[in-house]
Parts: structure tokens; sequence; C-alpha cells
């Protein structure tokens, strides 16, 4: 294990009275891939803001190396930003946006050209030194910017919702690139996304965010596979969520049937959530099965299909490569291992029930789940 | 249709321009009024350039449209960023308070500003307030809304990031200003700054009632020969006038021009984005 670079010690933020964040603790090994995860609004992108100084916190202190920062500006930091959408500078071109933090530091001519140099080759963007950066595409720019951000060698790069602004199959390639550049470089990423999928894919360790508090901190199979309460269960990945009853270790009681599980250490006769994937759920031959309900939607995805099954008005989405028609009885059988159990937490009956599910709408949420709501917030709250 | 409306796009510029054209040719004329075109000459001009008194109040008003523009543009500028730090609906309220000076009735501004120099003056007691100090303070005042329009935009189209970028960076909140928010919002101060200063250079109803003895701006005194017989040489002051602020005018152009290109530029690269993200 590396050791601890930067440590948030119980940061709290208040813009005008509304508390953004609340008790932030945090530490952040050298060299690791943090992901800050959550829905718009969670906070993500202060705690961020209050790592690169462009904030102080209401309470609570910022440690860089085991130094305190918490009122360091800025330009002092050894840390260097990738703001949403690039924030170039338009009056100069992609050479002298990259070498601006050279020329600030009043290096020689020669180091800084050959240090741009390299860092553009390293971002596959050789031969662009004279291009303006207006008339580069999104995908470029965005280079430019991690180029510009990383000529400067900072112990940790904060990436603000890097690629929000591209469109899918670009995303896709600058997260491996990103990843690779982490790894060659050895520097440490701080990364904001509301993209639950981008935050597994790339992170060491993910941290879940909700109404400006941690939610759970652990690495992408943790978080998927040990969630801690029904926001993170729901915000990660689809799940059914159903109320238990935890009758011994590694025996719960839902939908008025006893499973054995792998979970334990809860009170006797506890109130819990029960966690299950719809990945994890087997359709069977109607008579043998545990649970048993209607298909009332169907959808096809391509690897599978997706039923939403109604079992005495609770709605679960399982995920099958077997075709069931619609309106058909099914049963399904859940084994100990699919069984993941929470404590009760303020989430608990919030998320989990598909029945009010609607595809259309998840995915619009999904995608218009942009910071600004908060960032305009934050601004006004600034001045 | 087409041909009628070429006909009157020229009828429309004949009437704009010829007014003009009569008065350089004028300028030009060696008869004594504009009737009797007798030949061409240049001693209008001769005669103006070696008018100490004339080319003194020239002098004058270049002074005071230099200095009140500059002013202005440094305030008006400077305001900006505080305007920019409200809220949203106070900046709305500002922005309109701050543009009704432009559409108010000069002569009302004119005998206001009077009002209140006279006022202040008495408070002080001091004889004869009205002067140069009274002059430069009503131009500035009157030339900073052109200022704070045309600065205002520039700076809503600066993505605030920006100057965060600077700053991490390295640069002190400064040297970010003048490496990165100044030099992007420059197109806009240049030509508030321009406009103003034209505005400045021609403004003959505040200057009226602001100006004293000691101090006259050309357009002022100007309006005292207009009672008198014009003489020719006033045409070839006008003339030049009329070159410099057209000077002027093309060079706020081309400022505009190259600014628009230069966003309209950006624009397309981002539509690019959006094109490929449907």
């Amino acid at each position: 294990m590396e050791k601890e670079l930067i440590r948030l010690a119980d940061i709290a933020m208040q813009f005008d009275g509304e508390e953004v964040l609340r008790s932030i603790n945090l530490t952040v090994r050298d060299k690791e891939f943090v992901t800050l995860l959550g829905p718009s609004g969670c906070g993500k992108t202060t705690t961020l803001r209050i790592i690169g100084g462009f904030e102080t916190p209401t309470s609570g202190e910022v440690y860089f190396d085991g130094e305190c920062i918490t009122n360091l500006p800025p330009y002092k930091r050894k840390v260097n930003t990738i703001f949403q959408r690039y924030a170039l500078f338009p009056h100069l071109n992609v050479f002298e946006n990259v070498a601006f933090g050279l020329r600030i530091q009043k290096l020689p001519e020669e180091e800084i050209r050959s240090r741009v140099l390299e860092m553009l080759a390293l971002v596959n963007l050789k031969g662009y030194e004279r291009r303006s950066t207006d008339a580069l595409s999104g995908g470029q720019q965005q280079r430019v910017a991690i180029a510009r951000a990383l000529v400067c060698r900072p112990r940790l790069l904060l990436l603000d919702e890097p690629l929000g602004a591209l469109d899918l199959r670009l995303r896709k390639d600058m997260q491996a690139e990103l990843k690779r550049i982490q790894q060659q470089l050895g520097i440490t990423f701080v990364y904001v996304t509301h993209d639950q999928e981008e935050a597994l894919a790339m992170s060491d360790t993910v941290v879940v965010m909700d109404k400006g508090r941690i939610q759970q901190i652990g690495t992408p199979e943790d978080i998927y596979n040990e969630p801690q309460n029904a926001f993170v269960a729901d915000f990660i990945g689809e799940s059914n969520i159903i109320d238990g009853i935890m009758h011994e270790d590694r025996l719960v009681e839902f939908c008025g049937r006893k499973f054995a599980c792998l979970d334990g250490g809860f009170e006797k006769r506890e109130n819990v959530d029960v966690v299950i994937r719809p990945e994890d759920i087997d359709i069977i031959p109607y008579q043998n099965g545990h649970i048993k309900g209607t298909v009332t939607s169907v959808t096809f995805k391509g690897v599978h299909y997706e039923f939403i099954i109604d079992v005495d008005g609770f709605k679960w989405m399982v995920q099958s490569t077997d075709y069931r028609e619609l309106g058909s009885e099914v049963a399904f059988i859940i084994e100990p291992d699919a069984i993941h159990i929470m404590k009760k937490s303020e989430y608990s009956g919030m998320f989990g029930d598909y029945s009010t599910y609607s595809e259309a709408y998840d995915r619009d949420i999904r995608e218009f789940d942009g910071e600004e709501p908060q960032e305009e917030k934050q601004y006004e709250a600034e001045e | 249709m087409k041909r009628f409306n070429r006909i009157f796009t020229v009828a429309v510029f004949i009437f704009l321009y010829a007014p003009i054209l009569l008065l350089v040719a004028a300028s030009f004329s060696s008869g004594t009024s504009l009737s009797n075109f007798e030949g061409f000459t240049l001693s209008r001009y001769s005669e103006l350039f070696s008018d100490k008194n004339m080319l003194g109040l020239l002098l004058n008003s270049l002074i005071v449209a230099l200095i009140s523009s500059v002013v202005a543009s440094v305030f008006g500028t400077v305001s900006c960023f505080g305007i920019r730090r409200l809220g949203r609906r106070a900046q709305k309220t500002v922005m309109t308070v701050t543009n009704i000076p432009m559409t108010n009735p000069e002569i009302v501004t004119g005998i206001s500003l009077a009002l209140l120099f006279v006022f202040i003056g008495q408070m002080l007691k001091l004889k004869d307030v009205m002067g140069f100090w009274t002059l430069l303070i009503a131009h500035i005042t009157f030339n900073l809304p052109y200022v704070i329009l045309s600065v205002m935009p520039k700076l809503n189209q600066l993505d605030r990031h920006v100057g965060e970028a600077a700053l991490d960076l390295g640069c002190t909140p400064i040297k970010a200003f003048f490496k990165v928010t100044l030099p992007e919002i420059l197109p806009g101060i240049i030509s508030g700054g321009l406009m103003a200063f034209t505005m400045s250079l021609d403004d003959f109803v505040i200057s009226y009632f602001v100006y004293g003895p000691a101090f006259t701006t050309l357009p002022v005194e100007i309006y005292t020969y207009t009672k008198k017989p014009l003489p020719p040489k006033l045409y070839a002051l006008f003339t030049v006038l009329f070159l410099a602020i057209l000077l002027v005018m093309i060079v706020m152009n081309i400022v505009q021009a190259r600014d628009d290109n230069r966003s309209r530029r950006n624009k397309n690269a981002k539509g690019e984005i959006t094109l490929t993200r449907i």
C-alpha cells in the first residue's frame, strides 16, 4: 500500500446556510485512482473544488502529504485540475495552452518546448501545436486540457466530469486512455462522475456520495457486491431490494419464506433490506420455484432479456437469457450467494421495487443528470 | 420588386451621404458659398491648420474624448466584474438602470449634471465650477454605459472556469486577470472605448451645459459660429472630423468582425460535438 497523499478530515460545507457537505472523511493514497460518484447535487464537485482550493470548507481540514493546506490558495497547491468543458484559453493556440503553467513557473524556453511536445505526444496530439483551440473537436480539446494539467507534473490530478461532453464511443476510448496515462505517469487521480459504469471501470476506489455525505467507500467489486444501503445498491447497477427479517446468522426470511444466505452479524429478528441483483435470479419451471409470479414486461437487451415479474404486488427485475412470454406464470429460485443483506437505513423503502419502473424515464434521468443545478447554487453562494 | 429594392437602397444611401459629400466638396471649393463651385483648392485646409485657435479647440475635444473614454473603459470594465458577481435578478436590474442614461434625452442629462455641479460648487464655495473637470466628469458619466454595454456580453461569454484554470496552473489572481481574462474581454473593451471616444468627441448638448469659459470643446464653439455666416475653413474641419470618425468606426468594425469570426468558429467546434452525440 502506498502512503496517504490527501486526507479530508471532517469536512463540512455550507452555502447560504444550506448544508452541501456533511462530515466528509476521506483518505486518498499516492498513485490511487479514486472516483467520487453520485447524482447531481450530492456534493462531489464541491468536494473536488475543496481539494483544488477553489472553495474553503466551512469546517474541517484538508491535508496534502501530511501538511494542512485548508487555507492555501489554488496557485500554491501541487494539484492540477481538468475542468468540466475543458476551460481552455481561447486566445492561445494548443502549444501555448499546454505551455501556460510552465511559462508561469518561468522555466527556460528549451525545457518548456521539450516538455510540451512530450506531453502532446502522450495525449496523441503530435502536430497540433499551432492549431487554435476552437478549431479542435471535443475529444481533442479534452486532450489539450489533460496535457495542460499534466505538463506541470502534479502529484494529484483532479478531474471534474471530464468526459461528460463527449459521445459514448469517444468516452469509452478516453476512459481507457486516462487509465493508461494514470498508470504510465503514476499520478494520483481524483475523478468526479455521475456515471456508475465509468466509475466501476476506471477506479481503484469508488466513493459513493449522496445528499452531501459519503455513503460508501470501497473497491468497485465491494461497492457492487456488498452495497451498504439501499441508495448504493440502487445507484450502482440494478437491484431488487426487499424487506426481510434476519432470523439468525445465515438465515433470512422474505416473501414469506426462509432463505439460506452468507451474511451474518445481525441482531436476532432484525429487520433488514435484502438485495438481489437481477442477473443472479434463475427462472425455473413453475412447480419447483421458491417464488412465483407473472411476467408483466419483457425487454430484449441483446445479451439477455429483462423481465419485470409481479410477485404479490412487488415487482422484481430479472435478467435471463431464456425467453418467457408476457403474462406467463413463472417461478424463480435464489441461491444463498445471490442474497446480500443490508442494515436498514434512511433509504430503506425508497428503492428496489420496479413497480414504477419505466426504462425511458430512467435513461432520461441518468442522461440529464449533469452537475449544472448544483454548480449554479455554488456560484450564487460564492458571490 | 428586386429592382425596386435596389433603387430604394441607393436612394437611402444618397439621402444619408449626399449632405456629407456636399460638405466634402465644399471644403475643396474656392468659391465663397456652396452655390458657386469655382475651382479646386486646398486653401481651406491650410487656413484651418494655420488657425491656432481652431486647432486648440480641436485639441481640447481630443483631450476630453481620449481621457474620458479611457477612464470610462477602466471604470466600466471594473464595474462589469462587480455586476457579474451580483445575483441574476440584481444583475438585470443594474443593467437596466445603467442603460437608462443612454436613452435619456441628452438635454435632461446635461441640465441635471449642471445642477449637480453648481450645487456641489456652492457647497464647496468654489467660484466658476464649470470648466475642464466638470466637462470631463460629464463625459465620463455618459460614456460609461457604452463601455458596460459592450464589455458585459464578453464577460458573460467567458467560461468561469477559465479564470480558475489559470489559478490552477499557478497564476496569482492578478496574473490570471492579465494573462487570461483581459485578453478574452479586450475586444469588448476596445469597441466600447472607441464608441465612447466618438460619442465624447462630437457631444454638444451635454457639454453645452457643463463647459466653462476657460475650457471649450470644438462642438460647443462651432455652435456660436452658426449664428454668423460660416467661415469656409469649417467645411475643411468637418471633413477632417468626418474622416477621423470614419477611421475609428472602421477600426471598431474590424475588431468586432475578428472577434465574431473567432466565436463563430468556436461555436462550430461545439456544434460538431452535439452532432456526433446524436
